[in-house]
């Protein structure tokens, strides 16, 4: 893997659209009906861009909206989730505007997406080889027998051990590890354009886990393929990623390049979350994180607010808007932290 | 070879599980109250000649001594003898079993048709029109009694519009039954090659085949409709739609994965129509031996009521038993 200085690739500017995007999503809204007949927002307007081959890392805590975002760029966001607004363009079209059956044919063809907890994800009655094949069948049309040569070619190319034996194993037959180069495999196997990974790698123990990723890297390379690597782990993305965007209560809170962001984090629960990661006890301790407050935060304050070391009256009664700091740097704080 | 030996540690437990029900049915038909022998003699016999048949009959004697002359009648093929047909009750039921069998399996089939076909559909598209359909068709097939429903379809097709034969047994009068191979009439008439029989027989199936099938969808489609959304609305079902799988082929691997509990629905349903069927067997006067049984229960004629207990419990063991053989061909997980 690449050191955290060394190989940076030139970052392009952050967040702000440019014609050269592979995907792009603008203002991206989703609520999640509750209970009570009020609308609770989970994305507060989303946007981002990655341009083609390029790794996007996006991190956030438990809750943040990581998983609701991946799926809401391919049209399903997680039940009884509802897209409120926005636009997701990819390729110049936007994803949010086609008819189910042209979603269809991008979905798994040209987006794909790995998931966590692959066990549960993969149809439990369903031979790995033919899951792997019927991508190619449906997307590529390929028949029976060309489509098990390519789910077979594909099995090789994650590396599973003994891929004969595991085209004709079921799902509960692999190891967490497996199951996971599996999934990768579907989703790989078409040659998409775009690939999102939610989580991918946070069920498996950290050796498979750094074999997965370094998998992932290498074949999206080859593929040409662009990522949306999103995770916990804000250790992992410095590996990873070309750039990295921050997402906290469905917000992105600052996105920079993977240098910019590990040397000079602006937002302070970038700095948290990075203090969250060290191996440093002072900078931990120092930089505790207070206990999440129990009252919604007012809409027109910032959203990080009652949770932040560093806040103000002004951060309680009026929303930061995201300014760039740096070229492809941006940051939504009012007090961003000077280096 | 799995297979094999899981079927023969399934077999050597039918017998106990046999004995058990017959001790359990024995007992609880004993506590009926009443006496055979009185109910046989008729209200002028006197109390001498009643005790006579009492010893004559082994009423006398303990429970347990009864309990095990009727075991050991069992095990040499006596089923005892019923004292209202005069006839031993192997033969009445050999008779009698499989016209009900023929009935409920015709029906069950129907109910699984139509029951599957609206559960699945309504379970893809739950705000259409076939979604609401299915709300009111299982509310429906849930409340009504089946003999009320027979007698709707009696009158309309019988005696409106005379479609249908008179509801009386499984043929017209004028015709002769075939030879008794299988006990299903259908089957029966098509060996002999008898198709004026063979149309007069399915002609006499379709009222009460409708009548059933269309009762006992009801919870067959609730079944299918509830684990086919359940499974559509799993993670496996999400990630299919994720990665651009077209939707019926999604809905093929949901109402696959959904079977097991389909079919166990559908195994419960035969076991319980076996007996269920006879308010709509009287209704047709179907001849069937869930008639039989009650006729038997009603006159303290305890033989009869032991017989179709046995006959029934061996089917549902058998249905069982398929049952558990579907599961292990449908799901890879479940080995034994």
């Amino acid at each position: 893997m690449d050191t955290l200085i060394g190989a940076a690739k030139p970052s392009h500017s952050a967040v702000s659209a440019t014609s050269a995007d592979l995907l792009r999503t603008e203002d991206l809204r989703v609520v999640f009906p509750t209970a009570t007949g009020q609308a609770r927002t989970v994305l507060r307007g989303i946007d981002l861009s990655v341009k083609p081959g390029e790794v996007l890392g996006l991190v956030g805590e438990s809750g943040a909206g990581k998983t609701t975002l991946a799926r809401s760029i391919l049209g399903v966001p997680p039940a009884p989730g509802r897209i409120a607004g926005g636009r997701v363009i990819f390729e110049g079209r936007n994803i949010l505007a086609l008819s189910e059956k042209q979603l269809r044919l991008l979905r798994g063809r040209r987006l794909a997406m790995v998931v966590p907890n692959p066990r549960g994800e993969l149809n439990p009655t369903v031979k790995i080889g033919d899951q792997i094949a019927t991508m190619a069948r449906v997307h590529l049309g390929l028949d029976r027998k060309a489509a098990r040569d390519r789910a077979f070619e594909m099995l090789k190319a994650v590396q599973i051990p003994d891929p004969e034996r595991r085209m004709n194993a079921y799902p509960h037959e692999l190891s967490g590890g497996m199951a996971q180069r599996a999934v990768i495999a579907i989703a790989l196997i078409c040659d998409p354009a775009f690939v999102i990974s939610d989580d991918a790698t946070s069920g498996l123990d950290v050796t498979v886990q750094a074999q997965i990723l370094d998998l992932m890297r290498k074949l999206t390379a080859e593929h040409g393929s662009a990522m949306l690597f999103i995770t916990r782990d804000v250790g992992i993305t410095a590996h990873f990623c070309d750039r990295v965007a921050v997402l906290y209560d469905g917000e992105i809170v600052e996105a920079a390049s993977r240098n910019a962001l590990f040397l000079s984090p602006a937002h302070p629960y970038t700095l948290l979350l990075l203090a969250a990661f060290s191996h440093n006890p002072a900078l931990r301790l120092g930089w505790s994180v207070t206990a999440a407050a129990a009252a919604p935060a007012a809409s027109d304050a910032c959203i990080y607010a009652d949770r932040c070391p560093l806040a103000q009256p002004i951060c309680r009664a009026e929303k930061p808007p995201m300014a760039e700091l740096a070229p492809g740097h941006v940051v939504r704080c009012h007090f961003p932290v000077r280096h | 070879m799995r297979i094999a030996r899981y079927l023969l540690h399934r077999l050597a437990f039918v017998l106990p599980q046999l004995l058990g029900i017959v001790l359990v049915s024995f007992f609880l038909v004993k506590s009926i109250p009443g006496d055979p022998a009185v109910l046989m003699l008729g209200p002028t016999a006197t109390p001498d000649a009643i005790a006579g048949l009492r010893t004559q009959m082994g009423l006398d004697q303990p429970f347990y001594v009864q309990f095990i002359l009727y075991v050991n009648h069992l095990l040499h093929g006596d089923l005892g003898t019923s004292w209202q047909t005069t006839r031993p009750v192997l033969d009445d039921l050999i008779q009698r079993f499989p016209a009900t069998l023929e009935l409920v399996t015709f029906s069950l089939i129907l109910a699984i048709a139509v029951g599957m076909g609206l559960g699945v559909v309504s379970a893809l598209n739950p705000k259409g029109w076939v979604g609401k359909l299915t709300d009111i068709y299982g509310l429906s097939a849930g409340a009504l009694p089946d003999f009320w429903f027979a007698l709707v379809l009696i009158f309309v097709f019988y005696t409106l519009a005379h479609w249908a034969p008179a509801p009386l047994g499984r043929l017209d009068i004028e015709v002769i039954a075939p030879a008794q191979v299988t006990g299903f009439m259908t089957i029966d008439t098509l060996l002999a090659g008898d198709m004026q029989a063979f149309r007069s027989a399915v002609s006499h199936l379709i009222l009460p085949v409708l009548t059933l099938g269309l009762i006992n969808a009801g919870p067959i489609m609730k079944m299918t409709q509830s684990s086919v959304e359940k499974m559509l609305a799993s993670d496996a079902g999400g990630y299919e739609v994720l990665c651009g799988i077209p939707q019926n082929l999604v809905a093929r691997h949901a109402l696959r994965n959904a079977l097991p509990s389909i079919v166990t629905i559908i195994s419960v349903l035969y076991g319980y129509l076996i007996g269920g069927a006879v308010l709509v067997e009287i209704v047709f006067s179907w001849g069937g031996a869930g008639q039989y049984a009650v006729q038997g229960v009603l006159n303290s004629d305890i033989y009869p009521v032991l017989g179709f207990v046995l006959f029934s419990a061996i089917f549902s063991l058998i249905v069982y038993i398929l049952v558990d053989l579907i599961y292990v061909l449908v799901d890879p997980r479940i080995s034994h």
